[in-house]
This record gives C-alpha cells, sequence and structure tokens, in this order.
C-alpha cells in the first residue's frame, strides 16, 4: 500500500548521491545506520597533478528495530542522499531480519 | 533584571522565591503557565528555575521569575500550595534535574521508580553507550585497514554524544580524583575529542 510521498514511513538512500561523508551515522540518536566504505585513488588525473582519493561506499543499512523514524538523517545530509517515502518498512520476523542492507555488503 | 525572549526576568534569592510567587499572585497574575529547569553547567555551578505567570484578566506581558541554586544542594520551597497545577511541574524538574521542592509532591512523574539518575542534568552519562559500538567512529579513510595512517588518523578522534571522553570518565586514571562535573559535561558533547597527553 503506498501514500503520498510526503508521508514519513522510510527512509531511503539515493545511492549515487551518497559520499559515504559519515555525518548521518554520527548525527543519529538511535545508532541505526552503519557505513562501511573504502578509499580509492581518483583516475584520469592530468600528469604532474597531486594523488586524489574518493570515497567509495560499501555498505549502507539501516536497522528498522532501532531507528526511531526522526528524520535527522534526511535533515543533515549534505548531499541529499536521504529521503522519505511513503511506503512502510520491510516487515521482519525477528530483530536482526529488520536490518536493512540497502548498499549489501561485498560478499 | 535580565531580559529572556523579550520579557522582563525578575531574579530571586531561593529564600525569597515562595513569597516572590505569592505576591505576584495576590498582583493580579492569577494564572501559573510554566516551570522549568535549566542547567547552567558551564556558565556556573547552579540550577535554574523560571517560573512565569500570567494576568489573563488585563492581558499585560507575563512576569517571569528566575532563582539560581547551587549545584550540590540543589533546594526551592515548593509553590504547588500558591498554584496547585505547579506540582506537576515540579515533579518533572525533580525527577529530571534532582532539584528539591520543599513541601512539594515527592512521588515521581515520569520516570520508572526504579530508576535511578537525573537524565536532564548535562553531566549525565549515557553509561550504556560506553560499552557500545559506535557506527560513527570510523572514518572514510581508515576502514577495513586497521594499519593505515591516513590523513585521517592524525585528526581528533570522534566520540558520540552522551558518551564522554574516557578519559574523563569510566577509562581514566583511577588514583586521580573524579572529574569535574562541567568536564563531564563538556566531553560528552560529541564531536572531535582533544587527545589528553600526561
Amino acid at each position: 500500500m503506498s501514500s503520498p510521498e510526503s508521508a514519513h514511513r522510510w527512509i531511503q538512500l539515493i545511492e549515487p548521491a551518497c559520499t559515504s561523508c559519515m555525518i548521518c551515522a554520527r548525527e543519529c540518536p538511535s545508532w541505526c545506520i552503519t557505513i562501511d566504505s573504502h578509499t580509492e585513488p581518483v583516475a584520469g588525473l592530468p600528469a604532474g597533478a597531486r594523488d586524489r582519493t574518493r570515497n567509495v561506499l560499501d555498505r549502507f543499512a539501516i536497522d528498522w528495530s532501532l531507528c526511531m523514524y526522526c528524520g535527522i538523517c534526511v535533515e543533515e545530509c549534505p548531499y541529499d542522499a536521504l529521503e522519505w517515502v511513503g511506503d512502510l518498512t520491510p516487515p521482519g520476523s525477528r530483530a536482526g531480519a529488520l536490518v536493512e542492507e540497502m548498499v549489501p555488503p561485498p560478499s | 533584571m535580565i531580559s529572556w525572549a523579550g520579557e522582563i526576568v525578575i531574579k530571586v534569592l531561593s529564600e525569597n522565591w515562595l513569597a516572590a510567587v505569592e505576591a505576584l499572585q495576590a498582583d493580579g497574575f492569577h494564572y501559573f503557565d510554566w516551570l522549568g529547569c535549566v542547567d547552567e553547567i558551564g556558565r556556573s555551578d547552579h540550577f535554574r528555575i523560571v517560573l512565569v505567570v500570567r494576568n489573563i484578566a488585563d492581558g499585560a506581558e507575563p512576569e517571569v521569575l528566575s532563582c539560581l541554586l547551587p549545584r550540590d544542594d540543589p533546594k526551592i520551597d515548593s509553590v504547588r500550595g500558591v498554584f496547585a497545577g505547579a506540582a506537576w511541574h515540579e515533579r518533572e524538574a525533580a525527577e529530571l534535574f534532582g532539584v528539591e521542592f520543599v513541601g512539594g509532591e515527592r512521588r515521581r512523574l515520569l520516570l520508572n521508580p526504579e530508576f535511578e539518575g537525573t537524565p536532564l542534568r548535562k553531566d549525565e552519562v549515557l553509561a550504556a553507550r560506553t560499552g557500545m559500538n559506535w557506527p560513527g567512529a570510523e572514518e572514510p579513510e581508515e576502514m577495513g585497514d586497521p594499519g593505515k595512517t591516513g590523513a585521517s588518523s592524525s585528526r581528533r578522534r570522534m566520540v558520540p554524544p552522551g558518551v564522554p571522553d574516557p578519559a574523563v570518565w569510566g577509562d581514566r586514571d583511577a588514583s586521580q580524583a573524579a572529574a569535574d562535573p562541567a568536564d563531564v559535561a563538556e566531553s560528552a558533547i560529541g564531536g572531535r575529542v582533544r587527545r589528553r597527553r600526561t
């Protein structure tokens, strides 16, 4: 069942916008966001340029058993990579099943 | 007198508190608005009790009373004999800040009877969290490579709000005296902490 987009029911990651900056995980009062990332050298720099690295997101998970839907992560994200969605969060039969891997860890 | 939110604040000594509230009520301020408590840690070793009363009949500005109580023995007279509704506000301030309202209602309002602590004092530590892994502790550059000494390894370490620097609270030198409440409160703000060098 879906409802108007303004409904605050489910927080979703817009993966291409995420820079793994950790701000959402640090601002979350209930500690429900887990982020794993690594850095990679940026390829294709002009010759003589200083080496640069960028963050690559490896895992982004929200534990719906801890989340209290306060939306602080949505507000704080400087890259608008988190948004409210009107759908309900996926159900689970036990607490561990409520961890939603929005970007699953590499196997 | 100081100003708060555009209102004139009347500063009262704790021994004059009840008399001041009675005088305001006698002066036509029959409507009790609210009573609250503020932890003044970092500015002074006090709690501030604030009380707001209004005169509904003439619609004048509300009167704001403020009283500083020493942190080590916060005691003030209850005004529930003047405004019965103030008892609820006093119960809340009493359990959340550990302030004693002499002659007030002693039952708890919000917390479980077995709960120990004063949750709204700023030096109150979220003890259960000191033993948990905080998901925000890691820096992107260091993940999955503990031995790496990236740019961030020279940065200050991140700590979550409510969990103080271990050097101040918890994993500190037991032979030292307990940390000052203001230091505990300051170190539990969260963010990057200073590495203490001895």
